[in-house]
């Protein structure tokens, strides 16, 4: 149903990997059914080496289904993913992944879930602990690092959770939902912050979301996905400037885009 | 922080006010009516044969607290040994565990005699009822703190490539010993109760012995004596654990009431 889908609004391109960078995940003919249940028809596509990528979509569209075959914790159905050009089979040392709830573990401070990772990869403790350090600073919550998570609030959390994702220098980070939890003000926040973050670290992000501003706020590109069973309705570069403030939130252009995407998602409800 | 400890001074304050009514009443119906002291004896009775006796009760005490203590640590290492055969093993867990489950409706007690007629009167049947009765409570308790892993956490750390191993070590343990630390405290006074009525079957020392001895004997203040001897006992013991919880799950803020004594 592409042609329901109105064209990208005037002066932006239409989406497509950037040019810079070759892909560094490729997804391909990817198809993925529970049982009887079809969750995801038909889907390809590639992130750049770099890129913010956002995955739209209703809840419950397999969004997340998706990102966690990239992360390898499921396998597909048929179809394949190449991170790398190499075949996913199971979790890759390349990958950071953050997930709704921050799951961090309760008897473990701020500093030690941070290292988790580090402990699970056998990685040598003391030098990643400098790191570790760096990216709570710069997640601006390194004077909490001796607390345990229960002392802290559910967006504290949040950013420890980021912290951990990128600890052992993945070059991909996957994120479901991450703020989905949080409140509208918080939220905001953590956009903007998640940007300069990733502004410092240039990985290749794929950001799974169901928020439109959200997606629109954050990405390079998005990638919009109907209802299940789930295919690639519609697809669109976000060319706005960066570093973007919140206000931008306010400007006609990035009000264009969310338009366009708010239809894409409405016509593949319509359906 | 003053205001925790005024909390703490409240729920240490009124049990004991009320224990010492109700002692000060005991003291006073025993008089007032003239009840035999081989009927029940005032408390002052009471204090006054431990503080005369104490040897007597030191000698029987020990033996029956080193049974306990030996039963209880077998238990608790047997049921963590077979809640981890539990959470790993779809064969023990399947097979064997349904049926543990199903024995607990055997009153362990009363294979007592039954222990006697194996493993004669010695310490050997009081050590295997204490340990046999403190098991059960721990193996259900440590196999539920190993599953109840949130599936989140589980992912997360397949995400970073964790082994078995280390969710075995680094998650499912850490997040079973507050299970763990609730088993302990059901079984130190179940192992408690396991070596006490062992001894009442048969034995020639401890404190259940002295006990039923006393009992023989209608020297009921000596009886009550060690009776609370015991339960000074078991408190203490209970307390120890208590203890060792709150330093060893340091993570998890501590209970609004300070629950001494329960099981």
């Amino acid at each position: 149903m592409r042609s329901a889908v109105a064209s990208p609004p005037p002066g932006l391109a239409p989406g497509r990997a950037r040019d810079d960078g070759a892909a560094i995940v490729r997804i391909a003919a990817l198809k993925k059914t529970f049982g009887d249940l079809e969750a995801i028809r038909q889907m390809s596509f590639d992130v750049a080496d770099g890129e913010f990528l956002s995955v739209l979509g209703p809840s419950g569209c397999g969004k997340s289904t998706l990102l966690m075959m990239i992360a390898g914790l499921i396998d597909p159905t048929a179809g394949e993913i190449r991170i790398q050009d190499a075949k996913v089979a199971g979790p890759r040392r390349e990958v950071g992944v953050v997930f709704q709830s921050p799951v961090l573990l309760p008897w473990r401070t701020v500093l030690q879930n941070v290292l988790f990772p580090i402990e699970l990869l056998k990685l040598p403790r003391a030098q990643y602990r400098r790191r570790a350090m760096d990216l709570l600073r710069m997640a601006k919550i390194d004077e909490y690092a001796g607390l345990l998570p229960r002392q802290l609030s559910g967006g504290m959390r949040q950013r420890v959770a980021v912290c951990r994702a990128l600890v052992h220098d993945p070059s991909i980070l996957l994120m479901d939902e991450p703020f989905s939890a949080l409140d509208a003000i918080t939220r905001d926040e953590m956009a903007v912050e998640l940007q300069r973050i990733w502004q410092v670290n240039r990985k290749t992000v794929i950001f799974v979301t169901h928020s439109i501003r959200e997606a629109a706020f954050l990405s390079d590109r998005v990638v919009v996905m109907g209802r299940r069973p789930a295919t690639i309705i519609d697809e669109l570069a976000i060319d706005l400037p960066r570093p973007r403030h919140i206000a931008v939130t306010e400007d006609q252009t990035f009000n264009r885009l969310v338009r366009h995407l708010r239809k894409a998602i409405e016509a593949s409800h319509a359906e | 922080m003053r205001n925790n400890v005024g909390k703490y001074a409240a729920t240490i304050a009124w049990p004991s006010l009320v224990t010492a009514l109700i002692l000060v009443a005991w003291e006073l119906s025993v008089r007032a009516l003239g009840i035999r002291s081989i009927i029940l004896p005032p408390p002052s009775a009471v204090f006054e044969t431990m503080a005369q006796r104490h040897d007597l009760l030191f000698a029987h005490l020990w033996p029956s607290l080193y049974l306990t203590v030996l039963g209880f640590v077998l238990s608790v290492i047997g049921g963590i040994v077979v809640a981890v055969l539990i959470t790993y093993s779809a064969i023990v867990r399947k097979g064997f565990y349904p049926v543990i489950v199903v024995s607990q409706v055997i009153p362990k007690i009363s294979i007592a005699p039954l222990f006697i007629v194996w493993f004669g009167t010695g310490t050997m049947s009081s050590l295997l009822l204490a340990f046999l009765v403190a098991f059960f409570p721990m193996t259900i308790n440590a196999a539920m703190g190993f599953e109840s892993i949130d599936e989140d956490i589980h992912r997360m750390a397949r995400t970073f490539m964790g082994s078995r191993w280390q969710i075995f070590w680094k998650i499912r343990m850490p997040n079973a010993l507050p299970y763990i630390f609730g088993g302990m405290k059901i079984s130190i006074t179940l192992a408690i109760i396991g070596v006490i009525v062992s001894e009442f079957v048969a034995s020639q020392e401890g404190i259940g012995y002295l006990i039923k001895l006393a009992g023989g004997l209608l020297d009921t203040p000596l009886m009550l004596a060690a009776i609370v001897a015991l339960s000074i006992s078991g408190l203490a013991l209970y307390a120890i654990i208590a203890a060792a919880e709150s330093w060893a799950v340091y993570w998890q803020p501590p209970p609004e009431a300070v629950g001494v004594g329960g099981g």
